[in-house]
């Protein structure tokens, strides 16, 4: 998986359907991309993820939900950030993969220690291009200086990056060539774009100690 | 008015785009208004300016914009900021940049439905439908303004 779209939310969510969605995304340059709430299969030589979203206002509601069919059955689980405390919390929860919606948080909300913890426990931080795409002024300006904050703990703490188009329409999905460009808005280069475009497939199937077996 | 000699022309750029969703009969103007919206909301009226970003044509779901060489790079992540045109939804995929409208004419295929457009019926919604090459099959909903679109696959339309 070296191209892969964090996040789409296709028909009904959306108004295009998964397999649209996966043709669309093969012709914009990906090999896989993570649907919300869908059943993973393979469409048109894109390989589709099953991913969860757990949105909570506590970190013992995440736990509750992590315990779900949905959730346990999911790729990729994905946790809306919250205030500072919540984001601290979150990141040592071991079934979580992906903490998103980080630019909806306040300013400091993930800061060097969650960075830290993040990096630790091999949890990647979502950036959404949606907001990027679909917002204008100020709500895109402080989009992009959350961006550009999380950029700069990434590179002390090396952290996990995802890229994702949060695309509801095939409108929505944009090509890598696009993520490129719309990335090196907040200071993001090309080879951290890559990365971060291939992280997913590193959070699926983490590089682990080779195990000696009987 | 003397044009000026070749080598004291600003030097430009082309960029092709198709316009999706299919289909969609966008005028010159109105896709020209909507690339300046987008690239003077994300660089400024300084850099726009500079850039002098002009839509030179606009049919078949295609549209060619210019710009100063130099600027390309901007401008084509400006179109990918493109939501909307004349208030419809709409995006603006970037297919080639070259020097000359006459390379760039060369990659236009033009995407045309298939001539047998049916209708179907989503709960209380009756909805035209057009098929296009590679299976894509787009719902738009019967009406006369604003309709809502649904972007299906053959095999979705016949498992429902």
């Amino acid at each position: 998986m070296k191209n892969t779209d964090a996040s789409i939310h296709p028909y009904p969510a959306g108004d295009s359907t998964l397999a649209r969605m996966a043709l669309e995304a093969s012709e914009l340059g990906f090999d896989s991309i993570v649907a919300i709430g869908d059943a993973g299969d393979q469409y048109h030589g894109i390989k589709v993820l099953r991913g969860a979203v757990i949105c909570a206002a506590s970190v013992k509601e995440v736990l509750r939900q992590v315990r779900s069919s949905a959730v346990r059955d999911a790729d990729v689980v994905f946790v809306n950030a919250g205030d500072i405390s919540f984001n601290r919390a979150v990141v040592a929860v071991k079934e979580v993969h992906v903490i998103r919606n980080i630019h909806a948080t306040r300013r400091n909300a993930f800061d060097h220690v969650a960075a830290r913890s993040a990096a630790e426990r091999g949890v990647a931080v979502d950036i959404s291009i949606a907001p990027i795409v679909h917002l204008r002024g100020t709500k895109r300006q402080k989009a992009l200086q959350r961006y550009a904050d999380i950029l700069s703990l990434q590179r002390r703490y090396g952290f996990g990056l995802t890229i994702s188009s949060d695309a509801r329409s095939m409108l929505g999905q944009r090509s890598v060539r696009d993520i490129r460009g719309l990335c090196a808005l907040f200071g993001m280069t090309g080879a951290e774009v890559g990365e971060a475009l291939s992280s997913v497939g590193r959070i699926t199937e983490p590089h682990r100690p080779v195990r000696v077996v009987g | 008015m003397k044009p000026r000699p070749p080598a004291m022309r600003a030097k430009r750029r082309y960029i092709l785009v198709r316009i999706l969703p299919y289909g969609t009969t966008a005028d010159q103007k109105q896709v020209y208004l909507s690339v300046v919206e987008a690239a003077t909301s994300l660089f400024g009226d300084a850099a726009v300016g500079l850039a002098q970003p002009a839509v030179v044509f606009c049919d078949g779901g295609y549209a060619v914009v210019r710009c100063r060489r130099g600027t390309e790079k901007d401008i084509a992540v400006a179109l990918a900021t493109v939501n909307a045109i004349a208030d419809e939804r709409a995006a603006l995929r970037t297919v080639a940049v070259s020097g000359t409208i006459h390379a760039l004419r060369r990659r236009i295929k033009p995407i045309r439905p298939f001539s047998e457009a049916g209708d179907v019926k989503f709960g209380e919604t009756y909805f035209t439908v057009y098929r296009y090459p590679r299976q894509k099959v787009d719902l738009v909903e019967k009406g006369i303004k604003h309709q809502k679109s649904l972007f299906f696959t053959e095999a979705d339309l016949e498992e429902r």
